[in-house]
């Protein structure tokens, strides 16, 4: 498709995903559905720039998550911050934690940074869970509406919190397409794929994966800084395996490097969940199962899967297109 | 900037409006029908058979209601859901169960997951019931400033507890099994601010923390046994799993001193998987279907009758726990002839109830249920009830 068409066509499909809970019915389960698959799809899309384009697989996400709803619910509830108060210090709290995390892990690779971004995330749950500063095993409660008074905003439920959902998706879609057409974003791609090659191209492989970790951690947080305002309670659970594996599922299911693919693949495993789930037990073998299919079996994850079928499908027609080609001279010879 | 602010802010009003169209459609055409109740509680994973069985008194305890001629003349519809014990689950079904037009939700196995639910069924404007999950926060306010709760507070069992260390075992050495979260740490820390109160002499010659999901206690029981203890403390609210691998496993390590369990964690589920390992502990409760006073109770006798009959199964505290928390709201919807929260949540809070499952319940006006402990030991795999030492 040209590119001229690029901004009407995104446009558009904005603004039906815009209506898209209206269109769907508008019942307060579909807005609440709506705004969960926002919120986790940007939770998603922070740990899509570690796995897809530096090619790490980091198990400490969770934690910037959770940062960013502790930060969120700590300013609203003890300081009485409103929501752009909370928002400037999750950013910070999370460029901090993803500073040092990005200084730790800085020249560990695959498995070892994998194992170690774990032990990170098995640490703060167990801070998270016992440091009574930030509520320990109770959690921090009485988190307030998200309210910005300044501006007349006041969203206390899910209808009144999917504009600033979908406004936190658009800009997060936006941010990571930025991204991947920068510098930064080819710089990551290439450390991932040769990173002699990167070196020897002048990019410093260390510099860009401590850049792209604070690139990547306030995307998360800003997800934990929605979620805290949503869900009014902030407790441990956020740095336990639920978060950790849909975001990791959102990542490879649909295929790395597809600007939509986390969204739909938010989208597919909340629908199946909330929908059409088939109890505890079955959606966690459903879930668990598709994330073994998709890394053992299909690298580029279902939309690969469909190139796959299609190019399949072409090269059986072409084939078909050349036999009929060589038997109809025949026929005529007959 | 703030010009995107305010058409996003409109069109908000307008996607309120087509919501609150919608749900108000689905009011209008609910009205005459049966009345929907929320019930969330995990039926799956380690408090799943639990879980199953709380929602299957209530099913019971609803057949009862209906059968004489429901709330205001309407019959009761149970709409069932699973939390999975994960609190982002519990939000996700209370929306669901919001959304599809409940009057109340008895909701509360796991503490964490009930104080993630409150706010959003408090928002939602529903009356939130609180069957079994112990917290202390739950009835903070903060949450929910009409929060209702059934099971006996931690503060309630800790003073349960600590007569029985200082005033019935006269234990020196105490050690602590506790379940690291919300509801496990707010069980011990009670249990010591009484033993506190008590002026009692005691030392803490041992601690050992476990996640909720745990099931593995041989590191830690082994670092108990080393410490001597006179009675060892088990605070675990996995009652499918944790807590009957914990029996079986203080057995096999041959635990000095005598293993307590915290009250209210001991269902004959419990006491059926873990076997003869069970022999021998001691425990306490606030219900038991086949010992007076609830033994003689024409209204008990008929919910174990109903339960039996529908499910094969003899109901337990925390199952009567679930009855007794619909009982209640029926029965005040009923007198007050309302389904809305503050009304209904006025009548049960500070209220009391006549001819229920629990004979007369009466509630403190913070909403929790008043409720009296018996102390009992595990005989034959029995819970026998020591009424005397109660």
């Amino acid at each position: 498709m040209s590119s001229a068409w690029n901004w009407p066509l995104a446009a558009l499909l904005a603004v039906a995903g815009f209506f898209a809970p209206v269109l769907l019915g508008g019942s307060p389960a579909i807005y609440a559905a709506l705004v969960l698959i926002a919120i986790f799809a940007v939770m998603s899309y922070g740990l899509d720039s570690i796995v897809s384009d530096l090619g790490e697989v980091s198990l400490a996400h969770t934690v910037f998550f959770a940062v960013g709803a502790y930060v969120t619910a700590l300013l609203s509830v003890r300081l009485g911050l409103d929501p752009v108060g909370t928002l400037v210090g999750t950013i910070i709290a999370a460029l901090i934690a993803a500073g040092v995390l990005g200084l730790i892990t800085l020249r560990l690779r695959e498995f070892v940074f994998s194992l170690v971004t774990y032990a990170v995330a098995v640490v703060a749950l167990t801070v998270a869970a016992n440091w009574s500063f930030i509520g320990g095993s109770d959690g921090l409660r009485g988190i307030p509406a998200f309210e910005i008074g300044w501006l007349g905003i006041r969203a206390a439920g899910d209808v009144e919190l999917w504009p600033i959902a979908f406004v936190l998706l658009l800009a997060t879609l936006y941010v990571m397409r930025s991204f991947r057409r920068s510098r930064l974003g080819q710089a990551a791609i290439m450390v991932h794929l040769n990173p002699r090659l990167a070196t020897m191209s002048g990019i410093d492989p260390q510099r860009t994966r401590l850049q792209v970790f604070l690139f990547s951690a306030p995307i998360t947080a800003s997800a934990g800084w929605l979620y805290a305002y949503q869900r009014a309670y902030v407790s441990a659970d956020l740095l336990e395996t639920y978060f950790l594996i849909l975001m990791l599922t959102a990542v490879v299911i649909i295929g790395r490097r597809l600007l939509l693919g986390p969204l739909i693949g938010v989208a597919l495993i909340l629908a199946q969940e909330k929908f059409w789930s088939f109890g505890g037990y079955v959606d966690r073998i459903i879930l668990g199962s598709l994330l073994i299919l998709v890394l053992a079996y299909l690298p580029g994850g279902l939309f690969g899967l469909v190139q796959a079928l299609a190019e399949a499908r072409h090269r059986v027609r072409a084939r078909a297109g050349d036999t009929s080609s060589q038997t109809r001279p025949r026929k005529a010879d007959a | 900037m703030s010009n995107q602010l305010i058409v996003t802010r409109r069109t908000a009003l307008l996607g309120a409006a087509a919501g609150l169209l919608a749900s108000r459609t689905a009011f209008a055409q609910g009205a005459s029908g049966p009345i929907k109740v929320g019930v969330i509680m995990p039926l799956s994973g380690g408090a799943g058979p639990q879980g199953q069985h709380v929602t299957q008194a209530i099913q019971s305890m609803a057949a009862l209601i209906n059968a004489k001629g429901g709330v205001m003349g309407r019959q009761i519809e149970i709409m069932a859901r699973d939390d999975e014990s994960v609190p982002a689950v519990g939000v996700s079904r209370a929306n669901e169960l919001i959304s599809a037009g409940v009057s109340v939700i008895i909701e509360g196995w796991n503490s964490p997951v009930t104080l993630a639910m409150q706010p959003v069924i408090n928002r939602a404007g529903i009356l939130d019931i609180t069957a079994i999950s112990k917290a202390d926060p739950i009835l903070s306010g903060e949450g929910n400033k009409l929060a209702i709760r059934l099971n006996s507070s931690n503060a309630q069992d800790g003073a349960v507890m600590a007569n029985y260390i200082a005033n019935i075992a006269k234990a020196k050495r105490v050690a602590f099994l506790t379940q690291n979260d919300a509801y496990g740490n707010g069980a011990q820390a009670s249990i010591e601010a009484e033993l506190k109160k008590l002026n009692y002499d005691y030392e803490k010659v041992s601690e050992e923390k476990f996640p909720f999901a745990q099931a593995d206690f041989r590191v830690a029981l082994t670092n108990v046994r080393g410490a001597r203890p006179d009675v060892t403390i088990a605070i675990n609210a996995n009652e499918g799993l944790g807590m009957p691998a914990l029996i079986r496993q203080a057995s096999q390590s041959r635990l000095p001193g005598q293993l307590v369990a915290a009250v209210g964690t001991i269902a004959p589920s419990v006491i059926k998987i873990a076997g003869e390992a069970s022999e021998g502990l001691v425990g306490a409760d606030i219900y038991f279907p086949d010992v007076e006073p609830f033994a003689s109770n024409p209204r008990n006798k008929e919910f174990v009758a109903k339960t039996e009959e529908m499910f094969k199964y003899t109901p337990d505290k925390f199952m009567a726990l679930g009855a007794g928390a619909l009982e209640a709201w029926a029965q005040a919807a009923n007198e007050v002839k309302s389904l809305d929260k503050e009304p209904v949540a006025n009548r049960i809070r500070g209220g009391t109830f006549a001819n229920t499952i629990f004979g007369e319940m009466a509630f403190e006006p913070n909403g929790q249920l008043k409720s009296r402990h018996y102390l009992f030991t595990v005989k034959g795999q029995k819970l026998v009830v020591d009424t005397a030492k109660g």
